[in-house]
């Protein structure tokens, strides 16, 4: 069977400032990050934000320009990739085309001359835990899209790597395929307990995989936490509007002395306003958090509605309520004709989040 | 009513349902027939600048290759340029007999083999090991300096080439013989003895056509994948098993065409350069099928035994490219066609 990394030495990865600059240019601004053992940790960002390449930098692919990069507790910014004792999934397979599967699997294995035995009963326990088994003799071409992603990575397992980089593995399968495979590495995870690292654009991706997301935004590391954390108490309107589908509603607002007033609407706050009054705000509402009818605690936001998109079980509401488009989900309970006339949305006050219009952080004025 | 549904125009019912559906189908074919003219005709109306554009090499092949076709019929007649190429009388394989049993001609042809092979041997690796070398240079300008000087023979003019060999190897103020002459040895007039003529004719090829001859390499190189390299630099790969493992196995494919083509043309060998570099002394290593035909058709005038050498020239050139192409297809699925 394949061999897990259990116990012993600590293979976690740890980022101490780390700046990446082409001449001039810094594209990575000092990132901090600790990587615990057997921690599946997820870069999320848009494109150009410094994910891929901080991912190239810990693999060894791209050279650190200032900071520490420590993996295993040893000082690698001047290691050569082969001795980190990483592997790396590529976005585009990065499959030897005229090497069929086995081969693929067995290069590695291969330049660092295990012995033949060895490496044929490693493969064939990788190629059974993936599925590979009828396919060893194939060339990547006769493969479909997720067999190829299944080759890629089983590429990397037979090497029994201290970590494991992922760079938006799944970006180049459909979206059925892509369901499908982000649960086979969720499980391949959980069996094998090697400490990860995934880049993704896709904040799907990064919520259903992490065991904490990494969201980054021009170079910068935005905020670290749980996939809940971030999406229940996000520190910045980046993140905000980065996690979730639809992304948070972030309107315009004023504080008052009980709440926030969105035009001439006042929506009713949990806690405290403290003598905040007054204040800029920008108001953050989740499309999932509001309700169609009135409840305790809640404040009704009139709407006009502009469109309505069925997804089957739930739909979205595109609606306008003065200059601001916002996005909101309702339950269809198989139909949607109740939701024509929709010309108001009821927000729950301990839901609605605030940042401040000028920073975007997070406000917390009641705690 | 019965009666006249059962024989209209003379015909049972059935016979008419049959011929019916006869004609339906034809028209069916015609539709589809003019449909395929139809869809043709648009292609070419929206893709017009393409067939322009392809006119000049149609035009050039049809007058320089095909039309000559005409003429390769004088290979099975006693030709006569009073008579012309129509009214010459035919005289079947009286021509190859005669080759095939002209010491001359069997000498130049394996003259060309030979010289072939070498070039095969030595010529066709040269342009894949140095774009293989180019490739690994990371220093920009060395790069482009190193690559322009490689280059550069390819555009002078045989006749340059010819006489800057003539001269490098002269006995009298040829480098090679000056140096020979510091090292303590007599002077050697390379170009007069047929030992040194093959050497010196396949080397002068690698110098002239190996850089030029680079670049299809490099372009082939430029076009792997470079996630492959880091996935290798990743698994542990050196630079030398990278282009083992990676770069050569992937140029593959470039390298089989090249290969192909090569072989279609080996009975092709350089005849500018021959002429210019050989003598009567050298024949014996150095007169080529080219050459002899050159001599025979256009010094001789026997330029229906010249076409029956050229005929042979071209069907030798066509089974080995026939069969270089159903090897390569069978064993690695490359192919021309």
């Amino acid at each position: 069977m394949v061999e897990t990394r259990q116990g012993g030495a600590m293979s976690g990865v740890e980022l101490d400032g780390i700046v990446k600059a082409y001449g001039a240019l810094q594209v990575v601004h000092g990132i901090d990050l600790n990587v615990a053992e057997k921690e599946f940790v997820v870069l999320v960002g848009p494109s150009g934000c410094g994910k891929s390449t901080t991912l190239r930098m810990v693999a060894g692919l791209e050279e650190i320009t200032e900071g520490d990069l420590t993996i295993d507790g040893r000082r690698m910014n001047r290691v050569a990739p082969k001795d980190r004792d990483v592997a790396m999934v590529f976005q585009n397979y990065a499959l030897y085309p005229h090497l069929n599967v086995a081969d693929n699997m067995a290069f590695g294995l291969r330049i660092r001359k295990m012995p033949k035995a060895e490496i044929a009963t490693t493969i064939a326990d990788v190629a059974e835990i993936l599925g590979l088994t009828p396919y060893l003799d194939r060339r990547p071409a006769d493969l479909s899209g997720g067999q190829r992603q299944r080759v890629a990575m089983g590429r990397a397992i037979v090497r029994h790597p201290k970590v494991f980089l992922f760079d938006e593995p799944l970006s180049n399968l459909d979206a059925k395929l892509r369901t499908q495979m982000r649960a086979e590495i969720k499980r391949l995870h959980n069996r094998l307990g090697v400490t990860s690292i995934y880049v993704t654009h896709d904040q799907v991706e990064a919520m259903t995989l992490a065991d904490r997301i990494v969201v980054m935004n021009d170079g910068r590391i935005e905020q670290v936490g749980t996939p809940m954390e971030l999406f229940n108490n996000p520190a910045n309107t980046f993140v905000a509007g980065f996690l979730g589908s639809p992304p948070m509603n972030q309107i315009k607002g004023i504080l008052t002395e009980t709440g926030a007033r969105i035009g001439n609407t006042e929506i009713k706050l949990h806690g405290a306003i403290n003598g905040h009054a007054g204040r800029d705000v920008i108001v953050g509402i989740r499309p999932e958090h509001v309700t169609l009818g009135q409840t305790d605690g809640t404040s009704s936001l009139p709407i006009e509605l502009d469109l309505v998109e069925p997804l089957g079980s739930e739909a979205l509401l595109h609606a306008r309520y003065g200059d601001e488009n916002m996005v909101f989900k309702a339950d269809t309970n198989g139909n949607i004709t109740h939701l024509a006339g929709v010309a108001e949305v009821h927000v729950p006050a301990h839901l609605v989040k605030l940042f401040d219009a000028e920073t975007g952080r997070a406000l917390n004025l009641g705690a | 009513m019965s009666d006249r549904n059962s024989d209209i125009g003379g015909l049972p019912v059935e016979e008419l349902v049959v011929k019916a559906d006869e004609a339906m189908r034809d028209r069916r074919k015609t539709r589809a027939g003019d449909s395929s003219w139809v869809r043709t005709w648009d292609h070419f109306r929206r893709e017009w600048q393409i067939y322009v554009m392809l006119l000049p090499t149609i035009i050039w092949f049809i007058v320089f290759l095909y039309k000559p076709m005409y003429g390769l019929q004088i290979a099975f007649k006693d030709y006569s340029i009073f008579r012309g190429v129509a009214d010459s009388p035919w005289v079947g394989w009286e021509h190859f007999k005669t080759l095939f049993s002209n010491d001359q001609f069997l000498r130049a042809v394996r003259n060309t083999i030979t010289i072939s092979f070498y070039n095969l041997i030595f010529g066709f690796p040269a342009p894949i090991i140095l774009a293989l070398m180019f490739n690994e240079i990371i220093h920009a300008t060395y790069k482009r300096t190193a690559q322009t000087i490689v280059y550069l023979p390819h555009f002078i003019s045989s006749v340059i080439i010819a006489g800057i060999v003539i001269t490098a190897f002269s006995p009298t103020a040829g480098i090679i013989n000056t140096i020979i002459e510091w090292l303590g040895f007599d002077a050697v007039y390379f170009l007069t003895q047929p030992e040194w003529f093959r050497p010196i004719f396949v080397g002068t090829g690698i110098w002239q056509e190996a850089g030029f001859g680079s670049i299809v390499f490099l372009a082939a190189i430029a076009g792997v994948n470079p996630s492959l390299y880091e996935s290798a630099v990743v698994d542990g790969a050196n630079r030398w098993q990278m282009m083992w493992k990676i770069t050569i196995p992937s140029i593959l494919p470039t390298i089989l065409i090249m290969l192909i083509i090569r072989i279609g043309n080996i009975m092709e060998v350089s005849f500018e350069l021959v002429i210019l570099l050989y003598q009567p002394s050298t024949y014996e290593t150095a007169d080529v099928v080219n050459t002899w035909v050159y001599r025979q058709g256009l010094q001789s005038g026997q330029y229906d035994l010249a076409a029956a050498a050229g005929l042979f020239n071209a069907v030798v050139a066509f089974v080995l490219v026939m069969t270089a192409n159903t090897l390569s297809r069978r064993f690695s699925r490359t192919s021309l066609w």
